[in-house]
């Protein structure tokens, strides 16, 4: 039967951001919520993460993904917090109507607000366009992890990676550690793309070689994988002819960027950033569609899951606020930056609201400064030894400083 | 020893097509195929057009089979329940060159018999697709797109279902003449029969040498496609061709899929392996080069995936001409239909071709019909392409519909599990995909694909290390972590 | 002897340079705080890591419970103390923090569950 349902939040996802949200919300009193989560149980992909070194931030304790999650889910088991596990969303329409689907049928839910925290997807080889055959055995880093951590399925002996990012560093020890042989690493860009400790702990400790500025130019095998060739690359990431070098294996682990998982979003008319691939936001998380909030990895990638749920948290406070008052200050001022800074959250400020600034620089700087400025004065300067791709930078920034009518600059200087 | 009346060599889509018009009869009929699933090389390496007919000389097998199966192809779906829109085709030009290339095929096509074709203006190719370049076009209402996994699989299924058995993972490496039948020794045991129909398609001049006809020399065009993300679809209503060069050929295009992808290519080079399916840097960069210049959606964030298909061509050595299909049967080589160089446009001419070889075979043996045949065949009901009604209705009669287990491509548990219980019996991811789409869209597998090899595992009742990607070599695991 | 590494105590990982004689480190620097410099002598005198993986579950709704070490234990052991953890087997309920094996291979740290698993 057709049931339709109202409520005040409606939190798309049970993951970290999801959770942090929800629990926020509660505590400011905002209690008509429900969370919205495809699988049998929440905690996202933190379930699969069974390495340790979540939380220091939050908790001054290093846990694992799923005791990070267990925190989280406690909160909101205690607040008594409805979640509804195994229902996938189909649709949200711009006044906030969600359909999705269960084994108990459709669910219609009318939300006065709606949070999109969806996390994020990986790029797989056809986004990458690795040439080659197409044997069994290339596995993206996440795939990998959730077969070996969740389903007890071992996916191979002989490993190549490719792809220095968190998680494919992360499976190049998990694989060690049950006895598969890694080869090495592979990265296209002349730096890794993952946190300098997980090359230390998860690469160096096994003796396992990290080759920065190679990639696979061709897979072979036309059952399961056979090998793999190598290339060396030139400065515009081009494979130089000459250097291939093939190395025999029956598995490759991609680990090559993650794409916020945003085709709801598109659904309910969100503009997107072409340049973070999530939402365009305003300093209260807001999207361009009125009432509907993004947080988390499906806004922008994150490296550490105590930045998702501080960002789901101030969220919370901003849908609370607009819960309340019907509506939120209008955000008319562009968020812009120089061509060293990939992208910001948020891209849009009124100018009279303090916020967290989080941005990337393009590639790896030392002794930076990143200078933020309003129609030529500057407003906060903050000194890097060193700043790196893989590592988000946040900054506060503070309302009094700030004007209400000139947009924002960004800059990274060396 | 298994025994047959009839023996088909190859379950592509001709080999399924044959068996489905043979099983209009009162046969014991097999298809052999080396690979674990219908439509593993070719038919399903291609661009997935009901093609018109206006290239293809007059007179030819092919010319009169395309124009045969486009015709019939709205009665072919509906019966087979195969994914087919007739959207038409736009072939474009900008100068004079263009217009007299085209003008020569429109001719061609009349002779051919295909109807409706005519040249149109801008004002009219804005009707039609405002996005569509050029400064005229032909416009060619025949022409259609569909699944050919799809519809392979649906001819396969029907043909199944009339009481043809098809033997999987069955490699021919030998035929006998014993008497007056043959013994064919193949991978998974011997066969004996008394007719043998030749469709392995890039092997098919092999089998034909066995058989006693010619071992026909071929060519190997390779081409190479990009599959775009559906978003990139949004804006295609129609196939769009570049005027053909004088030969009938066309340089790389764009076409929308059924399903709303966009596939970007064939480019076309020539190969000698029988499976070269692999894609090359070269050819990909060069697709992403042409590509730009015809179509704005060519970005890379939409890219999906890569795949290459060949068109084995019959050609003379002397002359270096490509030549029409061969469909043979005669008294030298008893009880043998030979079926060779059927490449391109093969889905389009499968149905006439097998529709040929079964009155060959109805002729010599006057068979009994098949009492019991029943032209129609259902597909998986998708969710995806439910009404919201439906969709509740749906859900309310089996739960498994409320269950999403492919998220990009909305395929739920019934579909997968209806897809693992297959009539054909195969059990590949990769079947498993071509039947529901599950894994076909942006992520890849990403999300479906730890749950769908589990139901395989779940439902089957086979270990992890017996899943298979989709060859019988393609294992997915190697064990249990614990 | 100068040693160079990467701080694994938190996020920012540091890179350390660690002045070293004989076994004794003399001076530690690139550190942003005291942990580094903790880390630092530690990695050069006696290295410890912590190592995350997965026990069988009988009965449980997931096959695997995941599970962690409730503190590092010296580098050399990590192979051994994998093939402890491999024999373990547990039963559906367990609960996160529930100790699986005591006193890791004599190292004092315990194998602890770090997920719920009900059982079916």
């Amino acid at each position: 039967m057709r049931s339709v349902k109202e409520v005040s939040v409606a939190i798309i996802g049970g993951g970290p951001a999801g959770l942090a949200a929800a629990v926020r919300l509660y505590d400011k009193g905002i209690k008509d919520i429900v969370i919205l989560e495809r699988e049998k149980m929440p905690g996202g992909i933190l379930r699969q993460c069974i390495h340790d070194g979540f939380g220091l931030t939050r908790f001054k304790e290093t846990l694992s993904g799923p005791e990070y999650a267990q925190r989280f889910i406690d909160m909101a088991e205690e607040r008594k917090i409805p979640y509804i596990t195994d229902t996938t969303v189909l649709e949200i329409t711009p006044d906030r109507k969600i359909y999705a689907a269960s084994k108990n049928g459709i669910l219609e839910i009318q939300a006065k607000a709606v949070i999109l925290a969806m996390g994020c997807r990986e790029r797989t080889r056809g986004a990458i366009s690795i040439p080659g055959e197409r044997p069994s055995g290339v596995y993206t880093a996440g795939v990998a992890q959730s077969y070996i951590n969740l389903y007890n399925k071992m996916v191979g002996k002989e490993v190549v990676i490719l792809g220095s990012g968190d998680i494919g560093m992360i499976m190049a020890r998990r694989l060690t550690l049950e006895g598969a042989h890694v080869q090495a690493v592979f990265e296209i860009q002349p730096y890794s793309s993952g946190l300098p400790r997980n090359v230390e702990q998860c690469l160096r400790d096994y003796n396992i070689p990290l080759y920065l500025s190679h990639t696979v130019t061709d897979i072979l095998g036309k059952e399961r994988l056979e090998g793999v060739v190598v290339s060396r690359v030139d400065e515009h990431m081009q494979p130089i002819p000459g250097t291939e070098k093939t190395y025999t294996c029956d598995t490759l682990i991609l680990s090559v960027g993650l794409i916020p998982e945003n085709e709801l979003s598109i659904g309910a008319g969100v503009t997107l950033d072409g340049r973070s691939k999530g939402a365009v936001v305003d300093e209260n998380y807001q999207t361009d569609i009125e009432g509907i909030f993004a947080a988390g990895n499906v806004l922008h990638v994150h490296d550490l899951v105590d930045f998702v749920s501080r960002e789901a948290e101030s969220l919370a406070d901003a849908v609370a606020a607009y819960i309340e008052n019907g509506e939120l200050r209008k955000c008319s001022l562009e968020v812009e930056t120089d061509t060293n800074i990939t992208h910001t959250i948020p891209q849009k400020i009124s100018g009279e609201k303090s916020f967290l600034l989080s941005m990337r620089v393009r590639q790896p700087m030392k002794n930076c400064e990143i200078v933020i400025s309003q129609g030529g004065q500057i407003i906060k300067k903050k000194n890097f030894k060193k700043a790196l791709p893989a590592e988000m930078i946040q900054i506060p920034i503070d309302a009094e400083k700030l004007n209400s009518s000139e947009n924002l600059e960004v800059s990274a200087i060396c | 020893m298994e025994q047959y009346d009839i023996t088909i060599i190859g379950a592509g889509v001709v080999g399924c097509a044959v068996a489905r018009e043979i099983s209009r009869f009162q046969l014991r009929t097999v298809v052999l195929e080396k690979d674990m699933d219908v439509a593993c090389g070719n038919s399903s390496r291609n661009t997935g057009m009901l093609h018109a007919g206006f290239t293809y000389a007059p007179g030819s097998l092919k010319a009169e089979c395309t124009v045969e199966g486009n015709q019939e192809f709205d009665q072919v779906a509906k019966e087979l329940d195969v994914p087919f829109k007739r959207t038409g085709k736009l072939v474009i030009g900008f100068n004079e060159t263009d217009r007299a290339n085209i003008l020569k095929f429109k001719k061609i096509g009349e002779i051919n018999g295909v109807k409706g074709m005519r040249m149109i203006n801008r004002e009219e190719m804005d009707k039609i697709d405002p996005n569509a370049g050029g400064e005229f076009a032909m416009y060619v209402p025949s022409s259609g797109i569909l699944d050919p996994m799809q519809y392979t699989i649906a001819l396969a299924e029907n043909a199944c279902s009339n009481g043809v058995k098809f033997r999987f993972g069955s490699k021919v490496e030998k035929i006998l003449r014993e008497g007056d039948t043959y013994r064919i020794l193949t991978s998974s045991g011997e066969f004996r029969t008394k007719w043998v129909i030749n469709c392995a398609g890039m092997y098919a001049s092999q089998i034909s040498e066995q058989l006693g006809y010619p071992n026909y020399p071929v060519r190997g065009f390779k081409g190479e496609y990009y599959v775009l993300d559906k978003k990139a679809g949004k804006n295609m209503p129609i196939p769009i061709y570049p005027a053909p060069n004088e030969k009938g050929g066309f340089a790389t295009h764009a076409t929308p899929t059924v399903d709303g992808n966009v596939l970007v290519g064939p480019d076309s080079y020539l190969t000698d392996e029988p499976e070269d399916y692999k894609t090359t840097k070269e050819h990909m960069d060069g697709l992403y080069r042409d590509g730009l210049k015809m179509f704005s959606e060519m970005k890379r964030e939409y890219f999906i995936r890569n795949f290459a298909g060949i068109r084995w061509k019959i050609y003379n050595p002397s002359t270096g001409e490509n030549q029409d299909f061969v469909l043979e049967s005669d008294d030298a080589h008893p009880h043998t239909v030979n079926l060779v160089g059927i490449e391109s446009p093969g889905i389009t001419c499968a149905l006439p071709l097998g529709r040929r070889a079964a009155a060959i075979i109805k002729e010599k043996e006057q068979p009994d019909n098949n009492p019991s045949f029943n032209p129609c065949r259902k597909g998986i009901r998708r969710f995806s392409e439910m009404s919201p009604e439906e969709k509740i209705h749906a859900v309310a009669e089996n739960p498994d519909y409320g269950e999403i287990v492919c998220r990009c491509e909305t395929v739920t548990r019934a579909e997968i599990l209806t897809a693992i219980h297959n009539p054909l019996g195969v059990h590949t991811v990769t079947g498993i995909k071509n039947r529901t789409r599950a894994t076909m869209g942006r992520c890849q597998g990403g999300y479906c694909e730890t749950r769908i090899t589990e139901m395989i595992e779940k439902e089957l009742g086979i270990s992890e290390t017996d899943v298979r990607y989709s060859k019988a070599g393609s294992y997915m695991f190697t064990g249990k972590v614990r | 002897m100068l040693r160079e590494f990467i701080c694994i105590m938190c996020p920012q990982g540091c890179a350390l340079q660690a002045e070293e004689e004989n076994g004794k480190v003399l001076e530690v620097s690139g550190n942003t705080c005291p942990r580094g410099k903790e880390y630092a002598i530690q990695e050069i005198t006696a290295p410890m890591r912590n190592i995350a993986t997965s026990v069988k579950v009988e009965n449980g709704e997931l096959p695997l419970a995941s599970v962690r070490l409730t503190g590092p234990i010296p580098k050399s052991k990590i192979f051994r103390a994998m093939d402890e953890i491999r024999k373990i087997y547990v039963k559906a309920p367990v609960k996160t923090g529930d100790i699986v094996i005591e006193n890791l291979l004599g190292t004092g740290e315990s194998v602890i569950i770090t997920k719920t698993i009900h059982k079916i």
